[in-house]
Protein backbone atom coordinates (compact mmCIF):
# COMPACT_ATOMS: atom_id res chain seq x y z
CA UNK A 1 0.00 0.00 0.00
CA UNK A 2 0.97 3.19 -0.84
CA UNK A 3 0.86 6.83 0.75
CA UNK A 4 -2.19 7.82 -1.26
CA UNK A 5 -3.78 4.30 -0.38
CA UNK A 6 -3.38 4.19 3.20
CA UNK A 7 -4.77 7.81 3.58
CA UNK A 8 -8.17 7.02 1.15
CA UNK A 9 -8.39 4.53 3.90
CA UNK A 10 -7.89 6.55 7.43
CA UNK A 11 -11.81 6.86 7.94
CA UNK A 12 -12.01 3.04 7.92
CA UNK A 13 -9.19 2.86 10.08
CA UNK A 14 -10.15 5.66 12.10
CA UNK A 15 -13.91 3.64 12.96
CA UNK A 16 -12.58 0.29 13.12
CA UNK A 17 -14.50 -0.62 9.91
CA UNK A 18 -12.05 -1.98 7.71
CA UNK A 19 -11.23 -5.94 8.33
CA UNK A 20 -8.40 -7.07 10.02
CA UNK A 21 -6.34 -7.90 6.69
CA UNK A 22 -6.95 -3.91 6.03
CA UNK A 23 -6.20 -2.69 9.57
CA UNK A 24 -2.58 -4.67 9.91
CA UNK A 25 -1.54 -3.09 6.34
CA UNK A 26 -1.89 0.46 7.41
CA UNK A 27 -0.26 -0.36 10.45
CA UNK A 28 2.45 -1.29 8.54
CA UNK A 29 2.33 1.42 6.34
CA UNK A 30 2.10 3.89 9.59
CA UNK A 31 5.19 1.86 10.83
CA UNK A 32 7.25 2.61 8.50
CA UNK A 33 5.93 6.19 7.20
CA UNK A 34 6.56 9.49 9.73
CA UNK A 35 4.02 11.45 6.78
CA UNK A 36 1.28 9.12 6.78
CA UNK A 37 1.79 8.50 10.73
CA UNK A 38 1.61 11.95 11.55
CA UNK A 39 -1.34 13.19 8.67
CA UNK A 40 -3.22 9.90 10.36
CA UNK A 41 -2.63 11.47 14.06
CA UNK A 42 -3.75 14.51 13.08
CA UNK A 43 -7.36 13.06 11.56
CA UNK A 44 -7.75 11.07 14.88
CA UNK A 45 -6.65 13.68 17.08
CA UNK A 46 -9.32 15.79 15.51
CA UNK A 47 -12.19 13.40 15.50
CA UNK A 48 -11.45 13.02 18.82
CA UNK A 49 -11.46 16.29 19.60
CA UNK A 50 -15.27 16.39 18.07
CA UNK A 51 -16.69 13.52 19.54
CA UNK A 52 -15.16 14.61 23.42
CA UNK A 53 -17.28 17.69 22.20
CA UNK A 54 -20.44 15.82 21.43
CA UNK A 55 -20.27 12.68 23.93
CA UNK A 56 -22.85 12.40 26.35
CA UNK A 57 -22.79 14.16 29.62
CA UNK A 58 -24.71 12.82 32.35
CA UNK A 59 -28.30 12.46 31.76
CA UNK A 60 -31.01 14.80 33.44
CA UNK A 61 -32.43 12.94 36.07
CA UNK A 62 -35.47 15.11 36.15
CA UNK A 63 -36.26 14.43 33.20
CA UNK A 64 -36.17 10.85 32.45
CA UNK A 65 -38.25 10.76 35.82
CA UNK A 66 -41.15 12.79 34.03
CA UNK A 67 -40.14 10.44 30.90
CA UNK A 68 -40.24 7.68 32.10
CA UNK A 69 -43.73 8.42 34.70
CA UNK A 70 -45.52 9.91 31.49
CA UNK A 71 -45.30 6.84 29.57
CA UNK A 72 -46.34 4.82 32.28
CA UNK A 73 -42.68 2.86 32.73
CA UNK A 74 -42.34 4.30 36.26
CA UNK A 75 -44.70 5.02 38.70
CA UNK A 76 -44.94 8.25 40.95
CA UNK A 77 -43.49 7.69 44.56
CA UNK A 78 -46.14 5.74 46.20
CA UNK A 79 -44.84 6.54 49.97
CA UNK A 80 -45.86 10.00 50.16
CA UNK A 81 -45.49 10.50 54.10
CA UNK A 82 -41.22 10.15 53.76
CA UNK A 83 -41.67 13.67 51.99
CA UNK A 84 -41.84 15.13 55.36
CA UNK A 85 -38.68 12.71 56.65
CA UNK A 86 -36.60 13.64 53.33
CA UNK A 87 -34.89 16.92 54.24
CA UNK A 88 -33.64 14.90 57.32
CA UNK A 89 -32.96 11.82 55.38
CA UNK A 90 -30.51 13.51 53.31
CA UNK A 91 -28.95 15.41 56.06
CA UNK A 92 -28.45 12.42 57.62
CA UNK A 93 -27.14 10.52 54.45
CA UNK A 94 -24.98 13.69 53.88
CA UNK A 95 -23.48 13.09 57.16
CA UNK A 96 -22.75 9.51 56.72
CA UNK A 97 -21.20 10.16 53.41
CA UNK A 98 -18.74 12.86 54.90
CA UNK A 99 -17.91 10.45 57.74
CA UNK A 100 -17.68 7.80 55.37
CA UNK A 101 -15.03 9.63 52.88
CA UNK A 102 -13.26 10.68 55.57
CA UNK A 103 -12.30 7.69 57.26
CA UNK A 104 -11.92 5.51 54.53
CA UNK A 105 -10.58 7.84 51.68
CA UNK A 106 -7.03 8.55 53.46
CA UNK A 107 -6.67 5.43 53.69
CA UNK A 108 -6.84 4.38 50.14
CA UNK A 109 -3.81 2.89 48.23
CA UNK A 110 -3.39 3.79 44.80
CA UNK A 111 -5.27 1.40 42.49
CA UNK A 112 -3.15 -0.39 40.11
CA UNK A 113 -5.19 -1.98 36.92
CA UNK A 114 -2.45 -4.39 36.35
CA UNK A 115 -3.26 -6.13 39.54
CA UNK A 116 -6.96 -5.55 39.72
CA UNK A 117 -7.39 -7.16 36.24
CA UNK A 118 -5.22 -9.82 37.16
CA UNK A 119 -7.29 -11.05 40.19
CA UNK A 120 -10.32 -11.14 37.57
CA UNK A 121 -8.71 -13.07 35.39
CA UNK A 122 -7.28 -15.55 37.53
CA UNK A 123 -11.10 -16.13 38.81
CA UNK A 124 -11.95 -16.16 35.31
CA UNK A 125 -9.54 -19.04 34.65
CA UNK A 126 -10.13 -21.18 37.69
CA UNK A 127 -13.83 -20.78 37.51
CA UNK A 128 -14.40 -19.09 40.92
CA UNK A 129 -16.28 -16.07 38.98
CA UNK A 130 -18.31 -17.99 36.14
CA UNK A 131 -18.37 -16.04 32.46
CA UNK A 132 -21.28 -14.54 31.78
CA UNK A 133 -21.74 -15.17 28.20
CA UNK A 134 -20.33 -18.05 26.68
CA UNK A 135 -19.56 -17.97 22.62
CA UNK A 136 -17.54 -18.19 19.97
CA UNK A 137 -18.50 -16.06 17.88
CA UNK A 138 -16.86 -12.17 18.37
CA UNK A 139 -20.06 -10.81 16.45
CA UNK A 140 -22.30 -11.93 19.85
CA UNK A 141 -20.11 -11.40 22.49
CA UNK A 142 -19.54 -7.97 21.26
CA UNK A 143 -23.49 -7.00 20.80
CA UNK A 144 -23.59 -8.80 24.58
CA UNK A 145 -21.07 -6.72 25.86
CA UNK A 146 -22.59 -3.44 24.48
CA UNK A 147 -26.21 -4.15 25.88
CA UNK A 148 -24.64 -4.16 28.88
CA UNK A 149 -21.84 -1.33 29.18
CA UNK A 150 -22.32 2.37 28.95
CA UNK A 151 -19.22 3.10 27.34
CA UNK A 152 -18.55 2.18 23.99
CA UNK A 153 -16.92 -1.30 23.12
CA UNK A 154 -15.61 -2.66 19.51
CA UNK A 155 -15.04 -5.75 18.10
CA UNK A 156 -12.86 -8.47 20.30
CA UNK A 157 -10.20 -9.76 18.46
CA UNK A 158 -10.20 -13.03 15.57
CA UNK A 159 -8.51 -15.86 15.21
CA UNK A 160 -6.48 -14.38 12.32
CA UNK A 161 -5.27 -12.29 15.22
CA UNK A 162 -4.42 -15.81 16.74
CA UNK A 163 -7.50 -14.82 19.32
CA UNK A 164 -10.30 -17.26 19.34
CA UNK A 165 -12.95 -15.92 21.09
CA UNK A 166 -15.00 -17.88 24.00
CA UNK A 167 -17.39 -15.45 26.30
CA UNK A 168 -17.25 -12.44 27.76
CA UNK A 169 -19.41 -10.36 30.54
CA UNK A 170 -19.12 -7.39 32.86
CA UNK A 171 -17.38 -7.00 35.87
CA UNK A 172 -16.30 -4.94 38.90
CA UNK A 173 -12.96 -2.78 38.53
CA UNK A 174 -11.83 -0.46 41.11
CA UNK A 175 -15.73 0.24 42.45
CA UNK A 176 -16.87 0.47 38.35
CA UNK A 177 -17.76 -1.82 35.46
CA UNK A 178 -15.31 -3.08 32.95
CA UNK A 179 -15.94 -5.23 30.09
CA UNK A 180 -14.00 -8.45 29.34
CA UNK A 181 -13.30 -10.54 26.87
CA UNK A 182 -12.19 -14.25 27.51
CA UNK A 183 -10.51 -16.48 24.77
CA UNK A 184 -7.10 -18.47 24.19
CA UNK A 185 -4.40 -17.06 22.29
CA UNK A 186 -1.93 -20.80 21.31
CA UNK A 187 -4.18 -23.03 23.87
CA UNK A 188 -3.68 -20.62 27.05
CA UNK A 189 -6.29 -19.00 28.62
CA UNK A 190 -6.31 -15.34 27.30
CA UNK A 191 -8.74 -11.80 28.97
CA UNK A 192 -9.02 -8.92 27.47
CA UNK A 193 -10.15 -6.11 29.77
CA UNK A 194 -12.09 -2.97 28.40
CA UNK A 195 -12.55 0.22 30.07
CA UNK A 196 -13.62 3.75 28.93
CA UNK A 197 -10.36 5.99 28.37
CA UNK A 198 -11.69 8.67 30.59
CA UNK A 199 -11.24 5.98 33.35
CA UNK A 200 -7.04 5.77 32.90
CA UNK A 201 -7.01 9.10 35.59
CA UNK A 202 -8.08 6.36 38.21
CA UNK A 203 -5.08 4.39 37.60
CA UNK A 204 -1.39 6.64 38.34
CA UNK A 205 0.81 4.00 37.29
CA UNK A 206 -0.92 3.22 33.79
CA UNK A 207 -1.34 6.66 33.29
CA UNK A 208 2.21 7.63 33.42
CA UNK A 209 3.10 4.65 31.14
CA UNK A 210 0.68 4.99 28.75
CA UNK A 211 1.80 8.87 28.39
CA UNK A 212 4.89 7.50 27.36
CA UNK A 213 4.10 4.76 25.37
CA UNK A 214 1.36 3.44 23.18
CA UNK A 215 1.55 -0.22 24.12
CA UNK A 216 3.03 -1.25 27.90
CA UNK A 217 4.29 -4.73 28.64
CA UNK A 218 4.41 -5.63 31.66
CA UNK A 219 4.53 -8.74 34.80
CA UNK A 220 1.87 -9.33 37.04
CA UNK A 221 2.27 -12.77 39.14
CA UNK A 222 2.51 -15.20 36.69
CA UNK A 223 0.96 -13.55 34.02
CA UNK A 224 2.20 -11.60 31.12
CA UNK A 225 0.49 -8.02 30.48
CA UNK A 226 -0.38 -5.64 27.46
CA UNK A 227 -1.68 -2.57 28.16
CA UNK A 228 -2.67 -0.17 25.41
CA UNK A 229 -5.41 3.58 24.56
CA UNK A 230 -7.26 2.11 21.86
CA UNK A 231 -9.71 5.01 20.10
CA UNK A 232 -11.95 5.73 23.40
CA UNK A 233 -10.72 2.50 25.74
CA UNK A 234 -8.20 1.15 27.42
CA UNK A 235 -7.46 -2.41 26.76
CA UNK A 236 -5.18 -4.95 28.93
CA UNK A 237 -4.66 -7.92 27.36
CA UNK A 238 -3.46 -10.57 30.13
CA UNK A 239 -2.40 -14.27 29.96
CA UNK A 240 0.45 -16.22 29.79
CA UNK A 241 0.82 -15.97 25.91
CA UNK A 242 3.91 -14.49 24.42
CA UNK A 243 4.11 -10.77 24.67
CA UNK A 244 4.38 -10.86 20.85
CA UNK A 245 1.14 -12.73 20.70
CA UNK A 246 -0.48 -10.48 23.66
CA UNK A 247 0.83 -7.09 21.60
CA UNK A 248 -1.11 -8.80 18.18
CA UNK A 249 -4.18 -9.18 20.00
CA UNK A 250 -4.39 -5.95 21.31
CA UNK A 251 -3.31 -4.25 18.22
CA UNK A 252 -6.33 -6.30 16.15
CA UNK A 253 -9.12 -4.99 19.41
CA UNK A 254 -11.73 -3.08 17.30
CA UNK A 255 -10.97 -4.15 13.95
CA UNK A 256 -14.04 -4.98 12.60
CA UNK A 257 -15.76 -8.11 11.30
CA UNK A 258 -15.95 -9.12 7.89
CA UNK A 259 -19.31 -8.12 7.19
CA UNK A 260 -21.28 -11.13 4.96
CA UNK A 261 -24.07 -8.45 3.96
CA UNK B 1 -44.63 -13.35 43.07
CA UNK B 2 -44.14 -10.66 40.20
CA UNK B 3 -46.54 -10.07 37.52
CA UNK B 4 -45.41 -10.40 33.82
CA UNK B 5 -45.50 -6.90 33.18
CA UNK B 6 -43.34 -6.13 36.39
CA UNK B 7 -40.63 -8.06 34.78
CA UNK B 8 -40.95 -6.82 31.15
CA UNK B 9 -40.54 -3.27 33.10
CA UNK B 10 -38.03 -4.35 34.86
CA UNK B 11 -35.83 -5.70 31.86
CA UNK B 12 -36.63 -2.52 30.05
CA UNK B 13 -35.49 -0.39 32.22
CA UNK B 14 -32.51 -2.69 32.74
CA UNK B 15 -31.64 -1.51 29.22
CA UNK B 16 -32.38 1.77 29.17
CA UNK B 17 -30.34 2.68 32.07
CA UNK B 18 -26.78 2.66 30.51
CA UNK B 19 -27.96 4.33 27.24
CA UNK B 20 -29.76 7.19 29.50
CA UNK B 21 -27.28 9.62 28.77
CA UNK B 22 -26.13 8.95 24.82
CA UNK B 23 -30.24 9.03 24.05
CA UNK B 24 -30.24 12.26 25.17
CA UNK B 25 -27.24 13.96 24.18
CA UNK B 26 -28.47 12.46 20.83
CA UNK B 27 -31.59 14.21 21.19
CA UNK B 28 -30.41 17.50 22.12
CA UNK B 29 -27.71 17.27 19.22
CA UNK B 30 -30.02 16.38 16.25
CA UNK B 31 -34.28 18.47 17.62
CA UNK B 32 -34.51 21.33 15.82
CA UNK B 33 -36.72 22.91 18.86
CA UNK B 34 -34.74 22.98 21.94
CA UNK B 35 -37.98 23.12 23.28
CA UNK B 36 -38.90 19.89 22.34
CA UNK B 37 -36.50 17.86 24.05
CA UNK B 38 -38.65 16.12 26.30
CA UNK B 39 -41.71 15.08 24.23
CA UNK B 40 -39.61 13.48 21.57
CA UNK B 41 -38.01 11.46 24.25
CA UNK B 42 -40.85 10.46 25.63
CA UNK B 43 -42.88 9.89 22.40
CA UNK B 44 -39.48 7.40 21.80
CA UNK B 45 -39.35 5.65 24.78
CA UNK B 46 -43.32 5.33 24.78
CA UNK B 47 -43.52 3.36 21.65
CA UNK B 48 -40.25 1.33 22.41
CA UNK B 49 -42.19 0.35 26.05
CA UNK B 50 -44.87 -0.17 23.88
CA UNK B 51 -43.49 -2.26 21.38
CA UNK B 52 -40.99 -3.99 24.17
CA UNK B 53 -43.06 -7.42 23.50
CA UNK B 54 -41.10 -6.99 19.65
CA UNK B 55 -37.20 -6.76 21.05
CA UNK B 56 -35.68 -9.89 20.90
CA UNK B 57 -33.50 -10.76 24.04
CA UNK B 58 -29.79 -10.72 23.33
CA UNK B 59 -29.87 -8.63 20.48
CA UNK B 60 -28.89 -5.34 19.79
CA UNK B 61 -30.98 -3.10 22.09
CA UNK B 62 -29.17 0.05 21.70
CA UNK B 63 -29.60 0.08 18.05
CA UNK B 64 -33.80 -0.93 18.79
CA UNK B 65 -34.51 1.90 21.03
CA UNK B 66 -32.24 4.49 18.53
CA UNK B 67 -34.46 3.57 15.78
CA UNK B 68 -37.25 4.45 17.74
CA UNK B 69 -35.92 7.81 18.73
CA UNK B 70 -34.46 8.67 15.19
CA UNK B 71 -37.83 8.37 13.51
CA UNK B 72 -39.46 10.53 16.43
CA UNK B 73 -36.69 13.20 15.53
CA UNK B 74 -37.36 13.02 12.33
CA UNK B 75 -40.96 13.70 12.70
CA UNK B 76 -40.50 16.22 15.31
CA UNK B 77 -38.20 18.19 13.13
CA UNK B 78 -41.02 17.98 9.85
CA UNK B 79 -43.49 19.43 12.54
CA UNK B 80 -41.18 21.83 13.56
CA UNK B 81 -40.76 23.22 10.30
CA UNK B 82 -43.88 22.55 9.33
CA UNK B 83 -45.14 25.09 11.49
CA UNK B 84 -42.51 27.30 10.70
CA UNK B 85 -42.85 27.17 7.29
CA UNK B 86 -39.60 26.50 6.40
CA UNK B 87 -40.14 22.41 4.78
CA UNK B 88 -36.85 20.53 5.45
CA UNK B 89 -35.94 20.21 1.84
CA UNK B 90 -35.03 24.19 2.16
CA UNK B 91 -32.52 23.14 4.17
CA UNK B 92 -28.83 23.44 2.25
CA UNK B 93 -28.13 20.49 0.74
CA UNK B 94 -24.69 18.18 0.62
CA UNK B 95 -24.26 19.82 -2.78
CA UNK B 96 -24.66 23.59 -2.16
CA UNK B 97 -22.17 23.22 0.73
CA UNK B 98 -20.13 20.62 -0.75
CA UNK B 99 -18.95 22.13 -3.72
CA UNK B 100 -17.81 24.74 -2.19
CA UNK B 101 -13.90 24.42 -2.75
CA UNK B 102 -12.02 22.86 0.03
CA UNK B 103 -9.28 25.07 1.42
CA UNK B 104 -6.78 22.56 2.39
CA UNK B 105 -4.05 25.10 4.03
CA UNK B 106 -6.59 25.79 6.31
CA UNK B 107 -7.80 23.13 7.30
CA UNK B 108 -4.43 21.63 7.77
CA UNK B 109 -3.88 25.04 10.51
CA UNK B 110 -7.29 23.84 11.77
CA UNK B 111 -5.82 19.91 12.41
CA UNK B 112 -2.89 21.17 13.96
CA UNK B 113 -4.41 22.35 17.24
CA UNK B 114 -7.95 21.23 17.16
CA UNK B 115 -8.66 21.13 20.92
CA UNK B 116 -7.37 24.84 21.33
CA UNK B 117 -9.75 25.79 18.07
CA UNK B 118 -12.92 23.91 19.21
CA UNK B 119 -12.76 25.35 22.32
CA UNK B 120 -13.56 28.58 21.02
CA UNK B 121 -15.81 27.05 18.51
CA UNK B 122 -19.48 25.47 20.84
CA UNK B 123 -21.67 27.33 18.64
CA UNK B 124 -20.19 27.46 15.61
CA UNK B 125 -19.99 23.31 15.98
CA UNK B 126 -23.81 23.56 16.76
CA UNK B 127 -24.71 25.62 13.50
CA UNK B 128 -22.63 23.40 11.19
CA UNK B 129 -23.76 19.98 12.55
CA UNK B 130 -27.16 22.42 12.28
CA UNK B 131 -26.49 22.73 8.52
CA UNK B 132 -25.92 19.08 7.59
CA UNK B 133 -28.32 17.20 6.00
CA UNK B 134 -30.53 14.80 8.05
CA UNK B 135 -29.18 12.15 6.79
CA UNK B 136 -25.86 13.39 7.64
CA UNK B 137 -26.43 14.50 10.54
CA UNK B 138 -27.66 11.56 12.20
CA UNK B 139 -25.12 9.45 11.02
CA UNK B 140 -22.30 12.13 12.52
CA UNK B 141 -24.12 11.86 15.71
CA UNK B 142 -25.00 8.12 15.58
CA UNK B 143 -21.22 7.27 15.19
CA UNK B 144 -19.82 10.36 17.81
CA UNK B 145 -22.64 10.39 20.58
CA UNK B 146 -23.53 6.75 20.14
CA UNK B 147 -20.40 4.91 18.92
CA UNK B 148 -22.38 3.06 16.69
CA UNK B 149 -20.65 0.95 13.75
CA UNK B 150 -21.93 1.71 9.68
CA UNK B 151 -24.09 -1.99 10.02
CA UNK B 152 -25.91 -0.72 13.40
CA UNK B 153 -26.43 3.22 11.63
CA UNK B 154 -27.51 1.01 8.42
CA UNK B 155 -30.05 -0.42 10.96
CA UNK B 156 -31.52 2.23 12.63
CA UNK B 157 -31.55 4.26 10.07
CA UNK B 158 -32.35 1.72 7.00
CA UNK B 159 -30.59 2.88 4.59
CA UNK B 160 -27.67 1.05 2.84
CA UNK B 161 -23.90 0.49 4.12
CA UNK B 162 -22.46 2.60 0.96
CA UNK B 163 -24.67 5.26 1.79
CA UNK B 164 -23.79 5.59 5.84
CA UNK B 165 -20.05 5.61 4.72
CA UNK B 166 -20.53 8.35 2.61
CA UNK B 167 -22.94 10.27 4.14
CA UNK B 168 -20.46 10.35 7.29
CA UNK B 169 -17.61 11.15 5.01
CA UNK B 170 -19.15 13.98 3.71
CA UNK B 171 -20.32 15.52 7.16
CA UNK B 172 -16.88 15.38 8.47
CA UNK B 173 -15.51 17.27 5.61
CA UNK B 174 -17.83 19.24 5.56
CA UNK B 175 -17.70 19.78 9.70
CA UNK B 176 -14.23 20.83 9.17
CA UNK B 177 -14.89 23.22 6.29
CA UNK B 178 -16.94 25.29 8.39
CA UNK B 179 -15.10 25.23 11.62
CA UNK B 180 -12.17 26.07 9.67
CA UNK B 181 -14.03 28.59 8.14
CA UNK B 182 -15.21 29.86 11.58
CA UNK B 183 -12.16 29.88 13.14
CA UNK B 184 -9.98 32.08 10.21
CA UNK B 185 -12.98 34.50 10.54
CA UNK B 186 -12.70 34.71 14.01
CA UNK B 187 -8.88 35.03 14.14
CA UNK B 188 -8.46 31.72 15.94
CA UNK B 189 -5.98 29.88 13.09
CA UNK B 190 -2.25 30.67 14.24
CA UNK B 191 0.23 31.59 15.94
CA UNK B 192 -0.41 34.12 19.00
CA UNK B 193 -4.16 34.41 17.48
CA UNK B 194 -6.17 33.75 20.51
CA UNK B 195 -4.76 36.42 22.40
CA UNK B 196 -6.13 39.42 19.92
CA UNK B 197 -9.41 37.11 18.26
CA UNK B 198 -11.70 39.43 16.10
Amino acid sequence: MNCADVRQHWELYYDSEGDSELYLQINEHLAACQGCAKWFFQQAQFEDAVTAKLAAAEPTAELWQRVLYETGVARPASARGWAFFSPFLALAASLLLVVGVWQFAPQRPPEHLSELTAVVHQQLTDESEQIEFSSLSDVEVEEYLKDRVSFPVRCPPRKDAGFEVRGGGVCTIAGDPAAYVVGRVENKDVSIFILPAERLAQFVHERDVLSREAVHHCHEGEYDMVLAKVDRNIVVVIGRGSPDKLERVVRAYGTYPHDPA
Amino acid sequence: MAKPSDDRTARFLQHLEPLKAALEAYCRRSVHDPSGVEDVLQEAVGKAFRDFHLYAEGTNFRAWIFRYLNLEIYAGNRSFHRERREALANEPTVEDVWEHAIDEPLIERLLGEPERILSHCDEALATAIGELSPLERSVLLLRAIGQFKHREMADILEVPMGTIMSALSRARARLRLRLAEYAREHGLLGPGSLQNPK
